[in-house]
């Protein structure tokens, strides 16, 4: 990383590059606290298991030391095979989030942007309800198909590809003339998304018994995790994010606008397209193994600019790390509180702070221009 | 309130009926598969053999490796059957609105406001759970516990024999055979005896209100085990949607009830006759032109499907013929 109090020194470089000191207090920071944030979900839950337990159950496991007899009967179940892949499903998630919302934010320069703006939350309900209730539809699906696929359910399948696939289409229906417009951007998806919200809802009043299945899944639960679900979501995951933190410089000049943009030597359409893909498959991911978790993706990003400023070269990576560690520990919240969905966690303490962090900072700068 | 409110459908009684009677109790149960019938062997008192396959509610097959001394109940109906069947001892887990029978106020909770606490029911480690159908128990989460290397039977009754085959389930997954054929033996002649004395009765319409939300009402659901038992208890019963066991306001007017039955007026007691008479578009209806609402305070024995549904049938007996039980 570039040293710290250089001089703007190239045309792409329009604002100075993070200090190197202030870059290490907030990513190394963020990683002390990640790391932190796991150690102590993994540890809590319902059952008390001890520390000494939890980390003896952890170094079998994992690094295939002796495991002496547990004090809690299951323990070790409970620790690897119930609480580890939902904290690190937590955690994949919350980053994945974050890092697709800084993207959408700045990419649709709209404060309201969250990862499911142009339509991924509509197109994966849709799809993830009729992936619920089919087996309802025709039996075959619920004992031959369901439990195929990489190890993914129906339902996390056509989450996925309802959520990629909508975005595809808003993105393609927006197109005119090699360009789409930001505004027609927004517009279309927020069109198409009331179409899919009306599928949605047509089956939700159709679906008797799934009713709870399904209002669970739309606020979103990280009480399935499984391992099966994090081997198809970590990768995609962390190349996605990894790709998206990588892009930091095209999204600072489109903060600008297009034109400004495209006059500082990006090819501004082409860099807009790949964003919104790699975030895209970002969020469909997040959402096929998690439902629709509101709030981190709108919040996260808006909280971080606000501590630590706009650009992207350190936001998108404090964003990675920040979202995981936030829904690590509100999802523990949500599972000591007895199990609620863990959106409506996030949304009932992180709207205040927000606000107190609005207000507190005196400046409203929902989307930074430099 | 909402687990009672779902739920669906399969045989009338009547043909049910005709089916048990034409198969030995707990092999003419189409979820029972491998268990030894109790009829062959009636002398000598049966025994499961482990490990033991059975196929549950939801077509599920189930392999019980040894006879299980650790149960854990996900719903209030299995906490019932489990006790009735002298297992009370076994139960190491039940949901936080059991009540019935008493001494299993003592046994840990893991399910808490409807929901499954996993880690709960993984430290209780139970050697069989007994989860309920019908997405009462979500299917993830049966899957959950199914990956975890739990055997679960999901259990989910449509009609009163169905309520027998459950409780000949459970007993063969826990090898009390021969106390599941006297119990649903028991329960078999209380319900022969109902049958009998309002047999050559009138039939009246009847709609059993489970409850009013939001201007939409629930009763018992097309060929639900209610349904069966409003049936066997003497009335025609008027149903619901089999999922959502709904019914629309017209729909009921047009069915026009000749009895209405208020279950709903035991948790509520601003439910009365008066109430009802009042609502607008009630008054069309037969039962509250003739005066013929009853308040029905056994709403816990009629929508459980447990041992004490019999309990349930006769309370239901009493309130469309009370002119036959005095």
């Amino acid at each position: 990383m570039r040293a710290a109090a250089t001089a703007p020194t190239t045309a792409q470089s329009i604002r100075i590059g993070p200090s190197l000191t202030r870059a290490t207090v907030v990513l190394g920071g963020g990683a002390i606290l990640l790391l932190t944030a796991m150690v102590v979900a993994v540890a809590i839950g319902s059952v008390g298991v001890g520390i000494g337990d939890t980390v003896a159950v952890l170094g079998h496991r994992l690094l295939g030391l002796p495991l002496a007899r547990t004090e809690v009967p299951g323990a070790e179940s409970i620790i690897f095979d119930v609480r580890l892949p939902r904290v690190l499903t937590a955690m994949l998630v919350g980053g994945g989030l974050a890092v697709a919302g800084t993207v959408f934010q700045a990419l649709l320069r709209n404060p309201m942007a969250d990862p499911y703006i142009i339509g991924t939350a509509a197109g994966a309900s849709l799809g993830a309800i009729a992936g619920l209730m089919a087996p309802l539809l025709l039996p075959a699906l619920a004992i031959g198909v369901g439990s195929s696929w990489l190890g993914l359910g129906l339902v996390q399948l056509l989450a996925f590809t309802g959520g990629l696939g909508t975005v595809l289409l808003v993105y393609a229906v927006s197109r005119a003339n090699g360009r789409v417009p930001v505004v027609t951007l927004l517009l279309t998806g927020y069109a198409v998304s009331s179409v899919l919200a009306a599928g949605v809802a047509l089956l939700m009043f159709f679906s008797g018994q799934h009713l709870g299945a399904i209002f669970g899944w739309l606020m979103g639960s990280l009480a399935g995790a499984k391992w099966i679900h994090l081997a198809f979501a970590a990768p995609l995951l962390i190349i996605s994010a990894t790709l998206l933190v990588v892009r930091w410089r095209g999204l600072n000049l489109l903060l600008l606008g297009d034109g400004p943009a495209a006059n500082l030597g990006i090819d501004v359409e082409r860099e807009k397209l790949v964003l919104t893909i790699l975030a895209t498959l970002a969020t469909s991911t997040v959402v096929a193994i998690s439902g629709t978790i509101g709030f981190v993706g709108l919040v996260v990003p808006h909280v971080l600019r606000l501590s630590i400023g706009p650009d992207h070269r350190l936001l998108l990576p404090a964003s990675v790390l920040y979202g995981a560690t936030l829904l690590a520990l509100a999802d523990l919240g949500a599972r000591l509180a007895g199990g609620i969905p863990v959106g409506i966690l996030t949304a009932l303490i992180g709207a205040p702070f927000f606000v107190w962090l609005l207000r507190r900072s005196r400046m409203v700068r929902p989307v930074v221009t430099p | 309130m909402a687990h009672r409110l779902r739920l669906p459908s399969t045989l009338l009684f009547l043909a049910a009926l005709l089916l048990a009677a034409c198969a030995p109790a707990g092999s003419g149960s189409p979820t029972a598969t491998t268990l030894p019938s109790a009829s062959l062997a009636p002398s000598a008192p049966a025994h499961s053999v482990y490990p033991l396959t059975l196929t549950d509610d939801a077509g599920r097959e189930v392999t019980i490796p040894a006879a299980p001394s650790r149960i854990v109940s996900l719903a209030p109906s299995n906490t019932e059957i489990v006790c009735a069947l002298d297992a009370c001892d076994a139960l190491v887990g039940v949901t936080d609105f059991d009540a019935y029978p008493e001494e299993v106020a003592n046994v840990a909770d893991v399910v808490i406001g409807g929901s499954v606490d996993v880690e709960k029911v993984v430290a209780a480690q139970p050697e069989l759970i007994l989860a309920a159908g019908n997405e009462l128990i979500p299917t993830a989460v049966i899957d959950q516990l199914t990956n975890l290397g739990f055997p679960v039977l999901s259990l989910y009754p449509n009609s009163l024999d169905d309520i027998y085959a459950d409780i000949e389930l459970v007993g063969a997954a826990i090898d009390a055979i021969g106390v599941a054929d006297g119990l649903v033996a028991s329960m078999k002649a209380r319900a022969d005896a109902v049958a009998t004395a309002v047999s050559g009765a009138a039939r009246p319409r009847t709609f059993y209100e489970v409850g009013v939300f939001e201007g939409t009402i629930y009763t018992a659901g097309e060929d639900s085990f209610i349904a069966s038992l409003i049936s066997i208890a003497g009335g025609d019963p008027i149903t619901g949607d089999p999922a959502s066991t709904a019914i629309q306001l017209e729909d009921l007017i047009a069915a026009d009830p000749e009895l209405i039955l208020l279950g709903d007026a035991a948790y509520d007691p601003s439910i009365t006759a008066a109430t009802v008479a009042a609502r607008p578009g009630w008054g069309e209806m037969t039962a509250v032109q003739d005066g013929s609402i009853v308040v029905v305070l056994d709403d816990v024995v009629i929508t459980r499907p447990g041992p004490r549904i019999v309990d349930g049938l006769e309370a239901l007996a009493e309130a469309i013929h009370p002119d036959l039980f005095p």
